[in-house]
């Protein structure tokens, strides 16, 4: 006898359904899985087997062969175990056809018979409410996730033997736990930073326009703390782009399950020794998501950014221009998505004491242009703002602050926004002729690289948004330049 | 052909066999590369060479230095005759530093004054700068290394130093590396070349002070700019102060060791800054001021401020270092 049930497998971000075909009778007794299986899908058997057990249930002394159908589309993990044990029952006759007429089932085994949630519940259930599912069974956790997505019948099953008596009829569903509602995460305030005017307005423009950016300044001087600081500064995630989130990092798994949906822009700090791998998604087999993408829709801190390998600032260059990362193995390319802010915080020399008053620099000037020199070319070309900080006086941090919230700011950006997707849809010019003029002579006498331009032009489009002016005019270029590294810092005469 | 590239690189009135001579003996000459290969080089640079004692070989350095005057000069642009001041420093250098050199060299340029100096990143390219065409480099290497390479590369500050009339000279044969103590013993030639050293900035082990005791070795007088007490970068002008040299406190100091008056300041383009914040800058030069604390002080928006710095510098009006913001040259 053979039974069916529905289940999917995660390639990259794309769930793919998977129909679990199972099959028992005569024969040498023994289970086989087959359909490209990993080695986690094939240890289902031994879980499945054991589980049945623990709950009470026979477990045919016949031949089983499992097929996850589609054979080509590659399947990895522990999501199918669930699927698994149903069939054999459903193949076996303890549950009947009709018992797993449109059933899907996502969820790993434990041996006593207990479900546990895996990753990628979210693109998953979608997938399900898409195929018109009738149910899907998954485990209590993952429950919340799944019904993120309106429509579609979650039930929550605690172990092995509450779905087999829901699927019977024996025990009325439950209904899945809904996540209580989103609150805006405590994002610490931008009045916080005090004096580094210079940098918070660079911030201000990057929340505005969306621009990557760069900051220099000695140890201490606040670099962290300014982009802790600038999610709270954007808007809002509309619920696509936060369901779009919410699925990269439940494939990742790193979202919480239980958790709502969050509609506040992610923030990813990877630490400096981070491999490749993990900035940009890889790993063994299918690739899986990496900070970069995690990041999608927020921000990527990336501190110590001149510490990191220079092949790992290399392979930053692409998803930086293209908004998303392509990765290729022999079983499956994925595509994920990673249109993030990059926000890079570097010393200002080896020493990291350049124009600190605290403490004397000891680097040779030539060592200084050399360390420099590792940021210059195709990635500082996509670094829009580029914003030396420094120490902050001692007495600017006495006393009240008297800088201007997060929220000021917020509101600012965010009528700054609205006006330039206003622009966007209607086209047209963007700079005075003054302005291009002026800005090719600035770029002329300060030696600025021939690529500036453009990182320029976009910069003081931003500031002409936040200002609420039309068209980008000589002194928003004039801003914008100053938001560029001068070439030569020391000595400059 | 050998011959006519040698008469190519010799100076007017130096005898190109002579030259030939000297430049099989000198002193740095190492295994590798032959006589012809460096006059090549020479030749290639636009370098032309002179002997000691020839015409073209400034008379007073033979004069003041008899034992330590280089045997021949690799000189690239034209040496200029009359009084000349040395004004040297650490490469490492401060706002403050740059600004102080750059007004001295300025001040020594207007007065028909050369400036000499090592021709290094820091105070000395300062100093090159700001004195136009009245400057000599003198090189720690030949004229062939391309060093130090911001400086030697197409279109750096050699190449404009010698189109703006000024020199680059070199006292040694043209693939002679920088190493340490060639680019120390040059500072005798830059102390030889000179009527009055100025030391700027400098910390306690800096290579200026080398200068300074060449220079006291050749009875050239030693001046040295007061700093900032706190800064380690006033390490060596404080003692060359405390060891009897005369403090440089503006460049009529300077000019009067070698026998020279200021003339009146530069005529100044009208300030295209705001008044605010001209007025802070200007009290504060030759200090830099951090854009951050002139907003603060200015009270004007940040952007409206770094549109108004961009524009000045833009003019020259205003520079940019590491630790702020400064007027280019002295206020009025």
């Amino acid at each position: 006898m053979v039974a069916f049930v529905r289940t999917a497998a995660v390639v990259g971000l794309e769930p793919w359904p998977v129909t679990l075909e199972c099959w028992v009778g005569p024969g040498l007794p023994g289970t086989r899985l087959v359909g490209l299986p990993d080695a986690a899908v094939k240890e289902a058997a031994d879980r499945a087997k054991a589980a049945v057990k623990s709950t009470g249930l026979s477990w045919p002394t016949q031949r089983i062969i499992g097929n996850l159908a589609p054979a080509e589309v590659p399947k990895a993990g522990a999501g199918f175990d669930l699927a698994f044990a149903l069939g054999v029952l459903g193949a076996s006759g303890a549950l009947e056809t009709e018992h797993l007429r449109d059933v899907w089932a996502l969820g790993e085994l434990g041996l006593d018979g207990s479900v546990r949630p895996v990753p990628g519940t979210l693109p998953i259930a979608s997938l399900a409410r898409s195929r018109n599912a009738r149910l899907l069974l998954v485990a209590d956790t993952a429950a919340v996730e799944a019904s993120l997505i309106e429509g579609l019948a979650v039930v929550p099953v605690a172990d092995l033997r509450e779905a087999v008596a829901v699927l019977r009829g024996d025990e009325p569903a439950r209904a899945a736990g809904r996540a209580p509602r989103a609150t805006r995460p405590n994002v610490p305030d931008l009045a916080d930073v005090r004096g580094q005017a210079v940098a918070r307005r660079a911030i201000e423009i990057a929340a505005a326009g969306d621009h990557h950016v760069l900051l220099a300044g000695p140890p201490g001087c606040g670099k962290s703390m300014l982009a802790r600081r600038l999610p709270g500064l954007l808007p809002e995630l509309p619920v696509e782009q936060a369901m779009e989130v919410a699925a990269i990092h439940s494939v990742a798994g790193v979202r919480d399950p239980a958790a709502p949906l969050d509609h506040s822009p992610p923030y990813r700090a990877p630490h400096h020794t981070v491999s490749i791998a993990g900035l940009v998604g890889g790993g063994s087999g299918i690739a899986r998501p990496g900070e970069i993408s995690l990041a999608h829709a927020g921000i990527l801190f990336l501190d110590e950014l001149l510490e990191m390998p220079r092949r790992t600032l290399d392979v930053l260059r692409e998803p930086l221009e293209t908004g998303e990362v392509r990765i290729t193995r022999a079983r499956a390319s994925v595509r994920f998505p990673a249109r993030c802010r990059l926000v890079a915080a570097t010393n200002p020399c080896p020493c990291g004491h350049l124009g600190d008053p605290r403490a004397d620099c000891r680097c040779r000037p030539d060592r200084i242009d050399r360390y420099r020199e590792r940021l210059s070319g195709p990635l500082l070309d996509r670094i829009d703002l580029q914003v030396t900080m420094h120490p902050v006086v001692a007495t600017d941090l006495l006393g009240e602050s008297s800088e201007e919230s997060t929220d000021i700011v917020r509101a600012r950006v965010v009528a700054a926004r609205t006006r330039r997707d206003a622009r966007r849809a209607s086209g047209g010019r963007v700079a005075t002729p003054a302005a291009l003029e002026r800005l090719a002579r600035a770029i002329d006498a300060l030696a600025l690289s021939s690529r500036s331009f453009d990182a320029c032009l976009r910069v003081a489009r931003t500031i002409a948004d936040l200002d609420g002016v039309g068209l980008v005019g000589p002194e928003h270029v004039d801003e914008a330049i100053a938001h560029r590294m001068p070439v030569n810092l020391v000595g400059a005469a | 052909m050998s011959e006519a590239l040698w008469a190519s690189v010799a100076a007017p009135g130096t005898d190109p066999d002579r030259l030939r001579r000297a430049v099989r003996d000198a002193p740095d000459r190492g295994l590798a590369g032959s006589v012809d290969e460096d006059a090549a080089a020479w030749q290639e640079h636009g370098v032309c060479v002179t002997l000691r004692g020839d015409p073209a070989y400034p008379a007073d350095l033979a004069a003041k230095d008899p034992a330590g005057a280089p045997a021949f000069l690799a000189v690239r642009g034209q040496l200029p005759r009359g009084p000349a001041v040395a004004i040297v420093g650490a490469r490492r250098a401060s706002g403050y530093g740059v600004a102080v050199a750059a007004w001295l060299a300025d001040a020594a340029a207007r007065a028909g004054v050369t400036v000499i100096s090592g021709g290094a990143v820091g105070i000395d390219a300062a100093a090159h700068q700001a004195a136009g065409r009245h400057t000599v480099a003198v090189l720690g290497c030949g004229h062939a290394v391309g060093y130090p390479h911001p400086h030697a590369r197409r279109g750096g500050l050699f190449d404009q130093l010698a189109e703006a009339g000024g020199a680059v000279v070199s006292g040694y044969l043209p693939c002679t590396p920088p190493r340490p103590h060639v680019v120390r013993a040059r500072n005798r030639l830059v102390a030889g070349l000179a009527d009055a050293l100025v030391v700027v900035e400098g910390g306690a082990r800096s290579g200026s002070l080398v200068t300074a005791g060449h220079a006291a070795d050749l009875g050239v007088p030693v001046l040295a700019v007061p700093g900032d007490v706190r800064q380690p970068g006033s390490a060596a002008p404080h003692l060359l102060l405390a060891e009897g040299a005369a403090p440089c406190r503006e460049p009529a100091d300077l000019l009067a060791a070698v026998g020279a008056s200021s003339v009146g300041a530069a005529p100044s383009s009208p300030s295209a800054l705001p008044p605010p914040i001209r007025e802070h800058l200007a009290a504060s030069w030759p200090r830099p001021i951090r854009l951050d604390e002139l907003a603060r002080r200015s009270g004007m928006s940040t952007g409206q401020l770094l549109a108004a710095i961009t524009a000045a510098r833009v003019d020259r009006e205003v520079v940019e270092g590491h630790d702020g913001v400064r007027l280019r040259a002295a206020p009025g």
